[in-house]
Formats: structure tokens, sequence, C-alpha cells
């Protein structure tokens, strides 16, 4: 009994937090909190009825004991009936009862599995693999088939009513006819087609809902929150510069001999991330732009799969962050090379290193030339970046909406998980972009580098 | 620090790599971004439409010229490997 109600309270927990992740996302940030509310609720609600069925129905407790502990649960259950009207009256009540069920539904369903698993019926079926095969292929083609049908009903009835709360807002979306047609009906002054932009963007691909969102969402009209969305890459930057420094100090903060764990972790990443610059720049330069080029990595990386994270984005699906990076590797590869060949040198760089007539001659189309080329360097890098970085969140959209299309049928705010196949290829890509960015940063710094190995003694040194 | 683990000063085959994945966006990117950079001399000088085609044109030999310099490393590094 002590296990399954174990069980009870873990698989509630976990239920209980997605769908208050689902009822803050597709409802309203209240209607979240009141399912986690109900929930927690409930929960403590059934621990401290089992603390006074245990009281009371232990053999041998001392009676002074037993008195204490059914004291402090009847204690704790009119408390629980205090804060349970408290909620009630400040809470969305609908979602407050969902929360408060939601044990009860668990408690249920583990009992039907239970007496499901024990069946014949059941043993029948998983006796063989091809039989359950073939019930769970039904299943999944039952679904299909009623998945288009029920986003028929709900697009018929849309047309009134509005959006599909669900797919709409989490998908996110694709832009519906209804809405293009609505963007298209209001030209008729500068106010109207405002407003209809505006409305398009609303409707627009959007992202999963993040953090920021969600508060943005909850408090719609104040200057704050206005703000708060406009900044909203800035602030996930940051967030994620925060946490790569959090986790450099922690990893650092007490060095052993015989590293732990995140010391262990941290070293090696960090010794691979020193082979692989010195490996393209050098030792000796490999030594001097190490420290750029990791925190270039690691910032980059960790900005990748910041997106992966529930209710979190990638700031670098967001071209802003991407052109900030590239145009920060720009300069710094331009004062790498002022600092190197001075800024005679750069200049004569950039006109070509013009050593005859004919260099001369040429110098005037030879400085736009390399000017475009500098220029070209940064915009790939960010480009890439964000193509790469915003593809895959477009991605997992695309496939976390089809999901939910799926189970539209039910008018739930829930769906079938169809984007998780494409998780380890997001960590892929995430990874890779990352690495991309710095081996291309790497070779533009070596680039700009004073050549010396072609072996020309009489030459002097230059960059490419 | 430690010396990185580079075989003997050899240039490693992350460094070709690296050196070869930077040619194609270059090649991409250098022609967009002339061409980007003459409709601007143009909105300003009021060129067009030659300031746009003189950007095109100067992107293309910037991606060329660049991807030039980029062998050029490159073969001298592999030459350098081959003497070795």
């Amino acid at each position: 009994m002590k296990t399954f109600l174990a069980r009870v309270r873990r698989a509630t927990i976990v239920l209980a937090a997605v769908a208050a992740i689902a009822g803050a996302t597709y409802a309203s940030l209240p209607s979240g909190l009141a399912v986690a509310a109900g929930a927690a609720w409930s929960l403590v609600n059934l621990l401290l009825l089992e603390t006074l069925v245990r009281a009371a129905t232990t053999p041998g407790t001392e009676p002074a004991s037993v008195a204490r502990r059914a004291g402090w649960a009847l204690g704790g259950m009119a408390l629980l009936l205090a804060a349970g009207a408290w909620l009630l009256f400040h809470t969305p009540a609908l979602w407050l009862v969902a929360g408060f069920s939601l044990p009860f539904a668990v408690m249920v369903l583990k009992a039907v599995s239970h007496a499901l698993l024990e069946s014949r019926a059941w043993r029948a079926l998983v006796r063989s693999p091809w039989r359950a095969t073939a019930v769970v292929a039904a299943l999944i083609l039952a679904a299909w088939w009623l998945a288009p049908s029920g986003s028929r009903g709900e697009r018929a009835a849309g047309d009134t009513a509005g959006a599909p709360a669900a797919s709409g807002d989490v998908a996110g979306g694709h832009e519906t006819p209804a809405a293009e047609g609505a963007a298209e009906g209001h030209t008729e002054g500068a106010a109207a087609t405002g407003e209809a932009a505006e409305a398009k963007e609303e409707s627009g691909t959007q992202k999963f809902p993040n953090v920021i969102t969600l508060i943005v969402n909850a408090n719609r009209g104040a200057p704050w929150a206005h703000t708060l969305h406009f900044w909203e890459p800035v602030v996930f930057a940051l967030a994620v510069g925060l946490l790569v420094c959090g986790a450099g100090f922690f990893a650092s903060r007490n060095p052993r001999m015989i590293p732990g764990g995140f010391q262990n972790g941290a070293e090696a990443l960090v010794e691979a991330l020193y082979n692989f610059v010195g490996g393209i720049l050098g030792p000796t330069h490999g030594r001097r732009f190490f420290p750029l080029l990791a925190s270039l990595f690691l910032y980059i990386f960790a900005m990748n799969l910041f997106g992966l994270l529930p209710l979190m984005d990638s700031p670098t699906s967001n071209l802003n962050v991407t052109f900030a990076l590239g145009f920060t590797v720009f300069v710094y590869v331009q004062y790498v090379g002022i600092r190197s060949l001075g800024i005679v040198g750069y200049v004569d760089h950039m006109l070509g290193n013009p050593r005859t007539v004919t260099g001369w001659i040429l110098a005037p189309l030879m400085l736009p030339i390399h000017v475009l080329g500098e220029l070209a360097k940064p915009i790939s890098l960010s480009c890439r970046l964000f193509g790469n970085i915003f593809g895959e969140d477009m991605l997992l959209v695309g496939f976390a909406s089809l999901g939910i299309s799926m189970l539209s049928f039910t008018h739930l705010p829930v769906g079938v998980p169809l984007h998780a196949i494409f998780y380890p290829l997001a960590l892929l890509t995430s990874t890779l972009q990352a690495f991309v960015f710095t081996v291309l940063t790497t070779i533009y710094i070596l680039l700009m580098l004073p050549h010396e190995s072609h072996g020309h003694e009489g030459e002097a040194q230059h960059a490419h | 620090m430690p010396e990185p683990r580079d075989k003997n000063g050899e240039p490693s085959a992350l460094r070709t790599a690296g050196l070869l994945l930077a040619i194609p966006t270059l090649l991409i990117v250098s022609p967009i971004v002339g061409y980007f950079v003459g409709s601007l001399a143009d909105r300003w000088l009021g060129w067009a439409p030659w300031g746009g085609i003189a950007g095109l044109v100067l992107g293309f030999a910037a991606g060329g010229r660049e991807t030039y310099l980029i062998y050029r490393r490159y073969q001298a590094e592999e030459e350098r490997r081959a003497r070795r």
C-alpha cells in the first residue's frame, strides 16, 4: 500500500507539472497555477490522511504518540481546508478542481491498469509480439483516421468561434486562410492596415511558448511586458551567459588534484578545446586566442541548447544575437590584424600588398574587394548560425503541432510528442553549429595573422 | 598551460578542413554583400542600377580572391608537409 501511494504521488507530481505547463501555455498563467495548486492541495491532503490512518492503525504504538500524530494531521487538515477555500475564491475554480482530481485520476488509472495487466485478455494479447504490434498499429491508424475528421470539424467551428485554442496557439502556427483573408481585407486605411499587420504578426509562425511569452501574455497591455517582450532574446542571452559563468565558477571554485565529476568534465572539455584551437593556430597563437575561441564555443553551444529546455528559447534563433556575435568576431579579427601587422601593414594588406606599378594601379580596385571579403565573413557566420538554429526550432514546432493536431479530436491541450524524435538531431546541429562558428572564427584569425610558412625568406611577412 | 597536442607543429587536418570550410560561404555571401553595399550606394548617390551591378561584380571578385588566398595557403601547407 505504501509503495502504491508513493507511486501515485510520483505520477501525480509529474502529471501535475505537465498539466500546469499545458494550462499556463494554452489557457492562462493563473489556470496553470490553479492546476498545480489543486494537485499540491490534494497530495498534501492524502499525505495527512495517510498519517492519520497510519497513526491510528499501526499496532503497538504509544497512545501519546498516536494522539500527537493524529493532532498534527487534523490541524494540518484544518489549515488545508482554509487554504483550499482561499484558492477557490482566488483561482479559476475549474482548473483548481482539475488539479485536485489528478491524484484520484492517477489512482483510478493505476488500479485499472493493475487489473488489466493481471487479466487473461491482456496476457493473451502480449503473448505474441506480432499480435501486440498489430493492436498498436491499429490504434495508431484509428488515431490517424480520427485526427483529420476532428480537425475538419474544429476548423468549421473555428470560422465563427475563432482559431482553435490548442493547435492555433501552440503550433502557433501556420497562417489560416481566415487570417490571410482578414489581413487582405483591411486595406481601407492606415490604422486598419496596421491592425491587420499586427493581427497577422500574432497569427504568423511562432516558436514554442517560453517563460517570457507566458509572463507577457499574462500581463498584456503593461508597458514593462512590452519592453520585456522586445528584449526577450537579450534576456535569454544574458541568462545563458550567467549560466556559463556560473558553471565555470563552480567548476574552478575548489580545484583538486584528483578532480571530481564536475571539475573533471569541465577540465576534459577545456583541454579538448585547447588542443583543438592549438591544432589549428599552432601552440603560440593557440594559447593567445584560446580564451576568446573557447568562450565563443561554450557560449554558442549553451545558447543553442537552451532552446531545447522546456519554457526556454535559443537566443541564437534570433538574427540580432547571431549578428552581434559575428560583428564581435569581425571587430576582433580586424583588431588582431592591426595589432599583428601595424596600421601601415594593415592598410597595405587591405590594398592587396602592392609592390609593383601594376599592383599600385590595381590597389583602388583591391581595396573594395578586400573590404567586401571582410564584410562577408561576419554575415556568413551570423546567417549560418541563425538559419540552422531557427530551422531546427521550426522543425520541432512543426512536428509538435502535427502531434497536437493528431489528438485534436479529444479537444484537450495534449498531443503526441512527435517532435521528441528530432531532439537528437537538434542536439547534433546545436553542437555542430557551435563548432563550425568556432572553426571559422579560428580560420579568420589565422588568415589575418602574418603568414610565415611559405619559406620565401626574402618576402616580408604578410597576412592573406 | 601545457603545449597543445600538435604533431610537431604540423597543421592539423582540422586546420585544413576549417580552411576549406570557409570557401563555400564566402563564395555565396560575398556577391550578396557586394550587391547590398552597391544598392546602398545607389540609394545615396543616385547611381542606380550601376552601384548594385558594380557591387555584385566586386563581390564575386572578393569571393574569388578569398578562395584563391585560402587555397594558396592550403597548398603551401601541403607542400610544407610533403617536404617534412
